[in-house]
C-alpha cells in the first residue's frame, strides 16, 4: 500500500487504519489475529518504519504498544472486541500513567456477531478505563480519526481508544492519500510517579485522569470532529455516530442531524446548547444506549433504544422501520424479505482439515463431555459432529475442565472428559491454565486433553503463533509443544499425525480410558496455510457398499449419488476440490476409495 | 434518491476469492472516477459457509449496504446462493450465476434435497445469464480464474471502460497469472449465455 500523496485508493477500513498509522509517523505497532480486526496489523508490515507485530496475546500486545509509547514513539495495538478483555489488565492501570508518545488502542465491535462469541459494546469499557473514544464512519474517517487519536493522545497525555464495527473495517470506501509525517521520539520520560503505579503516586494518577477527562471534554465542545447538519424547520434533532450516520443519510429523514466522531466524552455544554434548540432528541446507535445514557446523566432528555434493536446492526431497513416507529416517517416502510428461505449452508471445516479425523473419531468415542475452545475446531459444535458441549473463550476450555472433573470427584461421576485446544490459543492463554491442571492433581482423574497443532492461527486466515515455526522458514518462534508441557512436569504426553486415521483412533481410545491426565498432541499442517494438494480420491462405486462412513467425515468433496446402472446410491468425489489427505479412505470398511496417481492430477 | 447509482451484490461459498471481486470492481469503478462503497462478510462463514458482498457505484454513496428489493445485479458463484439471494434484487435485476454446485452439509448428510426445483423456477423467471465458469475455467487452464471470467460478464453491464477493468485485474492477480486473467475476462465479456 504505498502510494503518493493525493492518490484515491478504494481502502477497507482495517486498510485505511494501517496506512493512518503510517502517516501519522507511527513506530510500534502490535496486535493479535482476531476479527475482524486482523488486516490491520497485517497491512502496517508493509511499512519498513514501523515495527509490527502478531504477540502472543492481546495483553502482550498491549504491553508491547505501552512500550512503544513509553519510550517516546507513537503506538498502535489493534485486536477484537473480546480481546480488550485479555488486556484490560494492564489497560486498566496504563490510563493513570500518562502517555509520551501518542497511544492508539483499536477495538473490532462487532455488532450482530459476524464472528464472534458475544456483543460487548467497547464504549463501555472505554469509559470504564477513563479512555477518549473516536467512532469513524467510512473509510476516509477511520485513517484520518487514526490520525488524530494520536496527536490529542499525545496532547492530552491521554491513551485513545478507536471503536470500529466488523462492517466498517471490511468495507471499502474511497480514501486520500497523505504523507508521511515523521514524529520526533521524544525519548523516555523517567518521572517515576508518574509511571510506576505503586501509591502514593497512584492516588495522585486517580486525579490526573479525571483532570484529563475534563480538558478533552473541554476540547470536545467545538471539536470538527462533531458535526451538525440543520435541517431548516425542523424541530427533532437525531444524535449518531459511526458507519449508522451514513445508513441514515440514505432515508434522508426530516431532522437535524448531530454527528459524533469523538464519542466519549461528549461536551456537555455544547450538547445542551444544541439539545435546546430542539423538542425531540432521538438516538441512533448499534448495540449499547451509550450515547443516550451519557445524555440522560446530563439531564438531557432523549430517546434512543425505545425504537431500536438493541442488539445487532442498524441497517437502513431498520433505521426505517425505528424512525416510523418514533412517528417521524409517515408511511410505514416496506418490510421486504432479505432472502430466500432456503437451504442453509452452515460453515464446515475445509476440505482435507486435519480436525476432521478428530472429531470423526471423538464423535465415535466414548466421550460424552467434550470441552471446546476458540479456533476453526468450534465448528465441530455444528452438525454432523455436534462434539463441543461449551466453547467460552480463548483457553478456557483448560481450567473449565478441571472444575468439572473436580465437582464430578465430588459426586462419584466418573464419565471421561475430553478437552480440545489448538496452538494458537494454547499459547495465547492455555499455558497458565496447563501450569494450573499440575495443583492438586490426583492421579486418577480422567481427563484427556488434545491439543491441535496445525502450526497456525489458522481460523482468522493463518497468522503464525508460537509453534508455526515449526514448517515455516519465515516464523521464528519454534516452540515445541511436547517438550513445553513434559518440562512443566506432565508425564503422560503422546503425539500422532491426525491424518493416520487407524492409529490415531487407537490412541484417542487408550487415552481416553486411561483413569489419569493424559495429553495428546495431534499434528497435521492447517490444510489451508500449508496448501495441502496431494493426489485426489476417487470411489470405485462398484466396490461401495453405501455404508456412508465416508459420508459422515463431512469433507465436502464427498456426496451420494446416482450411478448409471447402478441402483442404490453410491459415494462419489468431486475430483476438483479433493486434496487428497487420504481421510475417507481410511474410514471406508471395503476399500472402495482409492487414490488417483500423480499425473493424474487436473488443474493446478 | 441518487439514480445513477449501481447495486452490484455478490453471494457464494466460503473460500470462492468473493473479497478479490469486489477489491477490483470499486478498484475499477474509482479509477473511473466514480464515488464507490462496498461491503464484504468475512470471518468464521469463510470456511465453506454462505458469504455475500456488495459494491454500491454512483456519483455519491452513503452507505455501503444495499436495500432489500434494491440490487440491480447479483453475481452468484453457486446456485443455491443465487437462489437465497435473488430477493435482494430488483423484480427486473440480473443474475449472473456460475452453475457449478456446492453442496451443503444438511445436503451432503441427506436430510435436505438441493433445491433444483426453486433454481430452475428463478432462471425461469428471472434475468438469468448461467455459465460453467468453473468448467471454463479449467479448461483454459486454472480453476481460479472463474471470478475474472464472471466479472468479464458484469463488466458489460456496466458503466466502466475495459481498459481500466483490465487494468485493475492485472494489479491485482500475479504476475505470471495476467495471461490467463485476461483471456478469462475477454470470454466473459463476449459470453451470450
Ligand atoms: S481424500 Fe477424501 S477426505 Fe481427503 S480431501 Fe479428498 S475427499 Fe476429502
Ligand atoms: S465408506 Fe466406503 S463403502 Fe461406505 S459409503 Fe463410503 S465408499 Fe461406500
Amino acid at each position: 500500500m504505498d502510494g503518493k500523496a493525493g492518490e484515491k485508493r478504494a481502502l477497507t477500513g482495517n486498510e485505511a487504519i494501517a496506512r493512518g498509522f503510517y502517516e501519522a509517523g507511527g513506530v510500534v505497532a502490535s496486535s493479535y489475529p482476531g476479527s475482524p480486526t486482523v488486516e490491520i496489523l497485517e497491512k502496517t508490515k508493509v511499512y519498513e518504519e514501523i515495527y509490527g507485530e502478531f504477540s502472543t496475546n492481546e495483553k502482550v500486545a498491549l504491553e508491547v504498544g505501552i512500550g512503544g509509547s513509553f519510550s517516546g514513539a507513537r503506538a498502535m495495538v489493534s485486536m477484537k472486541h473480546v480481546g480488550v478483555n485479555i488486556a484490560a489488565d494492564p489497560l486498566m492501570t496504563f490510563t493513570l500513567t500518562p502517555t509520551n508518545g501518542g497511544f492508539l488502542l483499536v477495538t473490532g465491535d462487532d455488532p450482530g456477531l459476524a464472528s464472534s462469541q458475544n456483543e460487548q459494546d467497547n464504549r463501555v469499557l472505554g469509559k470504564f478505563a477513563h479512555l477518549g473514544i473516536l467512532d469513524p464512519s467510512d473509510s476516509q474517517e477511520a485513517k484520518d480519526y487514526t490520525k488524530k487519536a494520536l496527536e490529542i493522545s499525545e496532547h492530552f497525555e491521554i491513551p485513545m481508544l478507536l471503536r470500529i464495527t466488523s462492517r466498517l473495517c471490511h468495507s471499502r470506501s474511497v480514501v486520500v492519500l497523505e504523507d508521511r509525517q515523521e514524529v520526533k521520539s521524544k525519548g523516555i520520560n523517567r518521572s517515576k510517579e508518574k509511571f510506576c503505579m505503586i501509591p502514593p503516586g497512584s492516588r495522585r494518577a486517580q486525579m490526573f485522569m479525571k483532570e484529563r477527562l475534563q480538558k478533552l471534554e473541554e476540547y470536545a465542545y467545538d471539536t470538527e470532529l462533531n458535526t451538525l447538519e440543520e435541517k431548516q424547520g425542523s424541530d427533532t434533532l437525531l444524535i449518531t455516530s459511526g458507519l449508522v450516520y451514513y445508513n441514515l443519510k440514505e432515508v434522508e429523514p426530516e431532522a437535524s442531524i448531530w454527528k459524533l466522531g469523538l464519542v466519549y466524552p461528549i461536551s456537555k455544554k455544547r450538547a445542551k446548547e444544541i439539545t435546546s434548540q430542539y423538542k425531540r432528541i432521538i438516538v441512533i446507535e448499534e448495540m449499547m444506549p451509550f450515547i443516550e445514557n451519557e445524555l440522560k446523566l446530563m439531564g438531557i432528555e432523549c430517546e434512543g433504544k425505545k425504537y431500536f434493536e438493541y442488539t445487532g446492526e442498524l441497517d437502513v431497513p431498520d433505521i426505517e422501520e425505528g424512525l416510523y416507529q418514533a412517528g417521524l416517517l409517515k408511511n410505514k416502510p416496506e418490510g421486504s424479505k432479505r432472502f430466500v428461505e432456503t437451504v442453509s449452508r452452515p460453515p464446515l471445516f475445509c476440505t482435507g482439515c486435519p480436525h476432521r479425523p478428530t472429531f470423526d473419531i471423538l464423535k465415535k468415542s466414548k466421550a460424552k463431555v467434550v470441552v471446546g475452545d476458540i479456533g476453526c475446531y468450534s465448528l465441530a459444535a455444528l452438525f454432523p459432529f455436534e462434539q463441543s458441549n461449551s466453547i467460552i473463550s480463548m483457553g478456557a476450555s483448560i481450567g473449565m475442565t478441571k472444575g468439572i472433573r473436580k465437582a464430578m470427584s465430588l459426586t462419584k461421576e466418573e464419565e471421561p472428559l475430553v478437552t480440545v485446544i489448538g496452538d494458537g490459543t494454547f499459547f495465547h492463554s492455555g499455558l497458565p491454565t496447563f501450569v494450573n491442571l499440575l495443583h492438586q492433581k490426583k492421579d486418577n482423574e480422567n481427563m484427556t486433553f488434545i491439543v491441535l497443532d496445525n502450526r497456525t492461527t489458522a481460523m482468522t486466515g493463518g497468522q503464525h503463533n508460537g509453534s508455526s515455526g515449526l514448517y515455516n522458514e519465515r516464523d521464528d518462534m519454534r516452540v515445541g509443544i511436547k517438550t513445553l508441557l513434559e518440562t512443566m512436569g506432565f508425564d503422560r504426553i503422546k503425539e500422532i499425525n491426525q491424518y493416520d486415521y487407524k492409529a490415531a483412533e487407537k490412541l484417542f481410545k487408550e487415552e481416553i480410558a486411561y483413569e489419569g491426565l493424559s495429553i495428546i498432541v495431534v499434528n497435521g499442517p492447517c490444510a489451508l496455510r500449508y496448501n495441502l494438494e496431494k493426489p485426489y480420491f476417487y470411489v470405485d462405486p462398484k466396490i461401495c457398499i453405501s455404508c456412508r462412513a465416508c459420508i459422515r467425515t463431512n469433507c465436502p468433496p464427498l456426496r451420494m449419488i446416482e450411478y448409471e446402472g447402478i441402483e442404490k446410491l453410491k459415494s462419489s468425489i468431486d475430483k476438483d476440490m479433493c486434496v487428497g489427505c487420504s481421510v475417507c479412505a481410511q474410514v471406508c470398511p471395503v476399500n472402495a476409495i482409492k487414490s488417483s496417481k500423480a499425473s493424474e492430477k487436473e488443474g493446478e | 434518491m441518487n439514480k445513477l447509482i449501481k447495486n452490484i451484490m455478490f453471494a457464494g461459498v466460503g473460500g470462492q476469492g468473493l473479497i478479490l471481486m469486489t477489491r477490483i470492481i470499486s478498484q475499477a469503478a474509482m479509477k473511473d472516477d466514480f464515488d464507490i462503497k462496498s461491503n464484504d462478510v468475512v470471518g468464521l462463514s469463510q470456511r465453506g459457509g454462505m458469504v455475500w458482498g456488495n459494491v454500491r457505484i454512483g456519483k455519491k454513496i452513503f452507505s455501503p449496504n444495499i436495500r432489500p428489493g434494491e440490487g440491480d445485479i447479483l453475481v452468484a458463484m453457486e446456485p443455491l446462493e443465487a437462489l437465497r439471494w435473488s430477493a435482494k434484487l430488483r423484480d427486473d435485476g440480473l443474475i449472473i450465476m456460475n452453475s457449478k454446485r456446492f453442496y451443503p452439509t444438511i445436503v451432503q448428510q441427506e436430510k435436505e434435497e438441493y433445491p433444483e426445483v426453486a433454481i430452475e423456477d428463478l432462471k425461469a423467471n428471472m434475468n438469468v445469464i448461467e455459465i460453467n465458469a468453473f468448467e471454463e475455467a479449467k479448461n483454459l487452464g486454472k480453476k481460479q480464474v472463474a471470478n475474472v471470467m464472471l466479472l468479464g460478464i458484469l463488466a458489460k453491464h456496466l458503466e466502466i471502460k475495459v481498459e481500466t477493468w483490465k487494468e485493475t485485474i492485472k494489479d491485482n492477480v500475479p504476475e505470471k497469472a495476467i495471461d490467463l486473467n485476461m483471456q478469462a475476462f475477454d470470454l466473459g465479456y463476449v459470453y451470450q449465455g
